[in-house]
């Protein structure tokens, strides 16, 4: 008990509070002018990095519902089967190989629109490269699609199976069955998985580096740029506060969701 | 016109075979009770009337209609799980509202038809509890409350009171049985108790490792198994070699059963009867009597007392002809003399 909490408190509290508090700490003390610095450097790209995250978070969200649903109702066992061997292998993936990949994908000369051009669905002259926003926001899901999947998954396994039956029983197709038995018993855990994607969004650097080249990126570029290009721990910090913030936001936001939940039984 | 009729239906789940060629009628407003041992396909058949496992070969027929290849939201039976299956985040009122609301039913309607449903099973006023505060018996009810509502054609229950104490089993028997008579329910219970199926049902389906085994109301079930393995089921716990000497109505019978309360070591020896004489080897208490172990012939029998018998005493335990139940050289039930005077 007492070897793990001083462990805690040294190797991650500690160096947070730190962190923290060199964000308020000026030459003259106690100060708010990295975080005004920080905003009024960086608003942009913070707000940059709150819409692709909700957007990265709206398409992880649908599409692994979507998977997830498929595994847990699905009639077609080969197909459910294929799938739940399919889904799994972007998790094996790094962030940086992610984006290396989906460079060469998307970009102007990338493997989508050679295909696209190849099958006549688009002409050469309008082939534009998708290495911005839209390059992040499916990079993003792509990597964390699989994860949240698996997460959810594994809670609707966990629903009784005689549950969604019933449900069937009564008069319910698969789908509502789905929306209406399955997903709200095993939406906690979705909620769980969307907030860790969206730590993991908002901390990876390779991502951003790759795919974005100008401005507005992510926070977390230009964390990186103020730290290495001037040393500004103050700003970088203050950088890093947003996110805290952001993160702290949702988690609060979930745990009002599952508490309202507890108390409501 | 029967309520539902299965002809020749078989299931496999992956290579092994769980149902096979099952022929079935069943008659609009009757209770019928699948009964037989763990593992013999009882829920399985359940389920594939339901629609939850598919048919290798046959068809299903509810009414005039084959259900075969439909899927189970489109069958209209109304199935009640052995978990009951309510759902956890759905108030009681909701768990019960939700069948309406997939039928597109008014919200007012929906709320007057869920308190009168409530008020029927004796829960009025339960609508806004959770269902994870609900004791045993009032989740079995909800659960039966939810598949009433939509008035099914078909009730499909699946060992609905096992999970409760013996005494709300034996009140919710009656409850569940009058209900079904007051509804015209048409009805198919799965139980591997047999006393709950003899109390409650109009047919008994006796199955037995994916076959039926027999078809017959409960007073013919008990009394006239249809094979020995089907009697000892039924709580024929003892059975003789037929001698010579034995009733004359049975000659032919190679094989005679009884149950332990029909044998007696205390009366006075009659002609028509079972006869074994033997020692006393144990005398156990049961409540309303002793249970005496008496080996004769180096088996060992068990017959009833009203007093206690010491061990090592002689007796001679008898069994009167009308409780004999007689069996083939095949282990199947033979229709003695007698039997078949009474039927004719
Ligand atoms: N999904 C399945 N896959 C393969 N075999 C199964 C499956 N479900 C059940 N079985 C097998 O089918 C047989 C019949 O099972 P079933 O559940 O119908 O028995 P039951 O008569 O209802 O028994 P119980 O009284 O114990 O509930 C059993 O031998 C069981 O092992
Ligand atoms: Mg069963």
């Amino acid at each position: 008990m007492f070897p793990a909490m001083t462990a805690v408190v040294l190797l991650y509290a500690l160096p947070l509070v730190r962190s923290l508090a060199s964000a308020f700490h000026g030459d003259d003390g106690l100060t708010v002018a990295h975080v005004v610095r920080a905003f009024t450097l960086y608003g942009r790209d913070v707000a940059f990095s709150i819409g692709v995250s909700l957007g990265a978070l709206v398409l992880i969200a649908i599409a692994s519902i979507a998977i997830a649903g498929y595994l847990t109702l699905g009639a077609t066992r080969w197909a459910v089967r294929v799938l739940r061997w399919l889904y799994r292998w972007p998790l094996f993936i790094p962030f940086v190989v992610a984006g290396q990949l989906s460079r060469s994908f998307l970009s102007t000369n990338g493997m989508m629109n050679t295909v696209l051009i190849e099958t006549g669905l688009l002409s050469a002259q309008s082939a534009q490269s998708f290495l911005d926003w839209r390059g992040l926001i499916l990079t993003f899901a792509w990597k964390q699609i699989p994860f949240v999947t698996l997460l959810l998954a594994g809670a609707m396994a966990a629903v009784e199976p005689s549950h969604s039956e019933a449900a069937r029983n009564l008069g319910a197709g698969r789908l509502r069955a789905l929306f209406h038995i399955v997903l709200p018993q095993a939406a906690p855990t979705l909620w769980v998985g969307l907030i860790l994607s969206l730590v993991a969004m908002l901390s990876v650097l390779s991502v951003p580096m790759m795919l974005i080249a100008g401005n507005p990126t992510m926070m977390t570029s230009m964390m990186a740029h103020r730290i290495t290009y001037y040393g500004d721990y103050g700003v970088a910090n203050a950088l890093g506060l947003f996110s805290y913030a952001l993160t702290a936001v949702t988690a609060w936001v979930y745990l009002r969701l599952t508490l309202a939940r507890e108390t409501q039984r | 016109m029967n309520a539902l009729s299965l002809s020749e239906v078989t299931v496999d789940l992956g290579p092994r075979r769980i149902l096979e060629r099952i022929n079935l009628v069943v008659t609009p407003g009757s209770f019928t009770c699948l009964l037989g041992p763990s593992g013999c396909g009882k829920t399985t058949l359940l389920r594939a009337i339901a629609g939850f496992t598919p048919l290798s070969s046959g068809d299903i027929r509810l009414g005039e209609r084959s259900i075969t290849e439909l899927p189970p939201e489109k069958r209209h039976t109304a199935m009640v799980f052995q978990s009951y299956a309510l759902w956890p985040h759905m108030n009681v009122g909701d768990n019960l509202a939700y069948p309406l609301k997939l039928r597109g039913i008014p919200k007012d309607e929906r709320t007057q038809r869920v308190a009168t449903m409530l008020e029927r099973l004796a829960l009025g006023g339960f609508e806004h509890r959770s269902v994870t505060q609900l004791s045993g018996g009032q989740r079995q009810r909800i659960a039966l409350g939810r598949a009433l509502i939509i008035d099914p054609p078909l009730l499909l229950l699946d060992e609905p009171l096992s999970n409760l104490d013996a005494s709300i089993r034996r009140s919710l028997r009656g409850e569940l049985r009058q209900l079904q008579k007051s509804l015209g329910l048409t009805t198919v219970m799965v139980t591997h108790d047999q006393e709950e199926a003899l109390q409650m049902a109009d047919q008994i389906v006796l199955m037995r490792e994916g076959h039926i085994v027999q078809v017959a109301p409960p007073a013919s079930l008990y009394q006239q198994p249809a094979d020995l393995e089907a009697a000892r089921f039924l709580g024929v716990d003892n059975t003789v070699a037929c001698s010579p000497q034995d009733p004359s109505a049975l000659a032919g019978a190679k094989t005679l059963g009884f149950r332990t309360r029909e044998a007696r070591v205390d009366v006075a020896p009659s002609v028509n009867a079972l006869v074994r004489r033997g020692q006393v080897t144990e005398c156990v208490y049961t409540g309303d009597g002793y249970q005496i172990g008496v080996t004769a012939n180096d088996q060992t029998l068990f017959a009833t007392a009203r007093t206690p018998v010491e061990a090592g005493r002689f007796v001679t335990l008898q069994v009167p002809e009308s409780a004999l139940i007689p069996f083939g050289p095949d282990h199947r039930y033979m229709p003695s003399l007698n039997a078949q005077e009474h039927t004719a």
